[in-house]
């Protein structure tokens, strides 16, 4: 019980903390946005697919909601270092990983809001709909890829608790997932060893199977890829677990958490 | 005799740091180099040292925040290293400076924060955080963000954070530091106010009025090693021997300097700023001999005020500590 309370204190800051924060509010609002119209203005022509469409529509939603879960992983935690909360967040009773995934779970509403804006758009402005709509569907694609954002962001945290220069890397892992898990465009014109670069990553699967709940064109193999969003985000958690128990270690032994 | 609060056994700690991308070179820089402390249930307990003697890194130690190298240590007679949790739940600390606060939230929503993770119920901590707001003088202002907070607000914020789980053993890391002197003296009669109240203190601080004030033993800490340890009184004791001479003068040269260290009976020189002026202080045997000196080696400069006077806390840590390392 306390650690659920530990898990929605750190929620409720982690909420209260964007709300006043003009970055974040741009996180969500403005820069999938931008994406979204880029997107939609490509694909605005004669001929264009219902597919193509549906990455249109989805895609900025997408990346904004990705972004701002990825972001909040390594960015909260090094936020929290230049602080100086880091140290004091580690030295409370309840565990790290407890008051992360509170954050993380804030992180994750919070980037459901990206879809508000660009959905707006692909339909006001560009009157994009999604006829073929497989509601069900792409309900449990959606959630299934939200359980991949948050094994990835709570596999990701560790990291930067341990490395200052992990978030040196931020940027490139985050425009890097776009492409290869296919949030713009599907990963089979990835070259190959791209592609098998995308499968070991969860959203690959469970974007595959939310762009496939929107369109008849097939093909349909929802279980398959849902199991492999699933399989692949609980190895994600697994190394969650050991990589937590190694920054309990490894941040200890080198005192890394004071430092900005 | 009960056992100790917190004890300390041989601890070591060593920092590692590389530099270069291709041509790494290691540096190992020794912070505590095995360092014995027993500190009695109760007792406020200061720890003093310059910069970079290995305070912070034994408090870190102490509160779970590090891990040494070698040694052991013990607070509540639980072990810093593997029963962080159930340690975690009895200490409380204080770090000093303005860092360690969510400046955009309110000081009530900080407090709040960490009451949660401290797993207070929130029946106790509703209780407990309007205790300590009134306690520290925050009522009032709770609700206001703490980037609009004084510096002494801050560190009483700190304070009421570092309590909010009523812990038996309470670090301070120079918890007076940058504060006004008013604000300092408040913060330091709210810490005595703590230890009578059975709470056991570990203090660091590099104001030697400070641990003279409100602590009943001290340590000396240089260089990772303890090189004193007793109550202000003994510290005192152990320049009782010597004299102290001060002078005020501009452009005293490193030779000059030098020519006085080598004095007969001088055990240290030591030099600090003083608006447009030098205060030079000479510990010594014999103050007389060296006043008498004082115009030869020092001729050609004016000296604008010299003195003699018994020597204090302060000076028992410049001979500790040794001259230029005094802060």
């Amino acid at each position: 019980m306390t650690y659920v309370r530990a898990a929605a204190a750190a929620f409720y800051i982690s909420m209260r903390l964007r709300f006043i924060s003009g970055f974040a509010i741009m996180g969500f609002l403005v820069f999938p946005l931008i994406l979204a119209a880029v997107g939609l203005f490509v694909l605005n022509k004669p001929g264009t697919t219902a597919t193509q469409w549906t990455y249109g529509l989805l895609g900025g939603g997408l990346i904004g909601y990705w972004g701002i879960t990825y972001l909040d992983a390594g960015n909260g935690i090094q936020i929290e270092r230049w602080n100086g909360t880091l140290e004091q967040i580690f030295a409370v009773p309840t565990p790290l990983w407890v008051i992360v995934l509170g954050k993380a779970l804030g992180g994750l509403v919070w980037g459901m809001l990206s879809f508000i804006p660009t959905i707006a758009l692909a339909y006001f402005g560009f009157h994009a709909l999604l006829p073929q709509l497989d509601a069900g569907r792409f309900a449990i694609s959606f959630a299934v890829l939200t359980f991949s954002f948050l094994a990835i962001a709570l596999s990701l945290s560790p990291l930067f608790a341990m490395w200052r220069w992990a978030f040196t890397m931020i940027n490139g892992f985050e425009l890097g997932t776009y492409v290869l898990c296919g949030f713009m465009f599907p990963i089979t014109i990835l070259p190959g060893w791209l592609q098998a670069i995308s499968a070991l990553l969860p959203p690959t699967w469970g974007t595959r199977a939310l762009y496939a709940a929107t369109t008849a064109e097939g093909p349909h193999d929802f279980v398959a890829w849902w199991v492999a969003t699933v399989g692949l985000s609980l190895v994600y958690l697994g190394m969650s677990v050991f990589l937590f128990r190694l920054v309990d270690r490894r941040a200890r032994a080198t005192g890394e958490l004071a430092l900005v | 005799m009960a056992s100790p609060a917190i004890e300390v056994r041989d601890l070591r700690k060593k920092y590692v740091t590389h530099r270069g991308t291709f041509r790494r070179t290691k540096t190992e820089n020794v912070a505590l180099d095995g360092i014995s402390l027993a500190i009695r249930p109760g007792e406020l307990f200061g720890l003093l040292g310059p910069n970079g003697a290995g305070k912070t890194t034994a408090t870190k130690i102490l509160t779970t925040l590090l891990l040494p190298d070698s040694g052991s240590a013990t607070v509540l007679g639980l072990d810093v290293v593997r029963q962080t949790s159930a340690l975690r739940r009895r200490i409380g600390f204080v770090f000093g400076g303005e860092r360690g606060l969510y400046w955009r939230l309110s000081g009530l929503d900080n407090l709040r924060y960490f009451a949660d993770l401290y797993g207070i119920a929130p029946d106790v901590s509703k209780r407990r955080i309007g205790d300590m707001l009134k306690r520290l003088g925050l009522s009032g202002r709770e609700h206001d963000k703490v980037e609009h907070y004084s510096r002494g607000m801050k560190q009483r914020l700190h304070l009421a954070r570092g309590l909010l789980n009523d812990p038996e053993v309470l670090f301070l890391d120079e918890p007076t530091i940058g504060l006004d002197p008013v604000g300092a003296r408040e913060l330091r009669l709210l810490i005595r106010e703590l230890a009578d109240a059975g709470k056991t203190i570990f203090l660091t601080t590099h104001y030697m009025f400070e641990a003279d004030a409100i602590c009943d033993r001290i340590a000396v800490i240089k260089k990772g090693s303890i090189v004193a340890e007793g109550t202000p009184g003994s510290i005192k004791q152990l320049v009782e021997d010597l004299g102290v001479v001060e002078f005020e003068a501009a452009g005293v040269s490193p030779d000059r300097l030098r020519i006085l260290r080598e004095l007969p009976g001088v055990s240290s020189v030591s030099v600090a700023d003083h608006e447009m002026a030098q205060l030079v202080t000479v510990h010594c045997v014999r103050p007389a001999d060296v006043m008498t000196q004082l115009g030869v080696i020092l001729e050609g400069i004016e000296l604008q005020r010299v003195s003699s006077r018994d020597p204090t806390l302060e000076d028992a840590y410049v001979q500790l500590v040794g001259e230029g390392e005094s802060q």
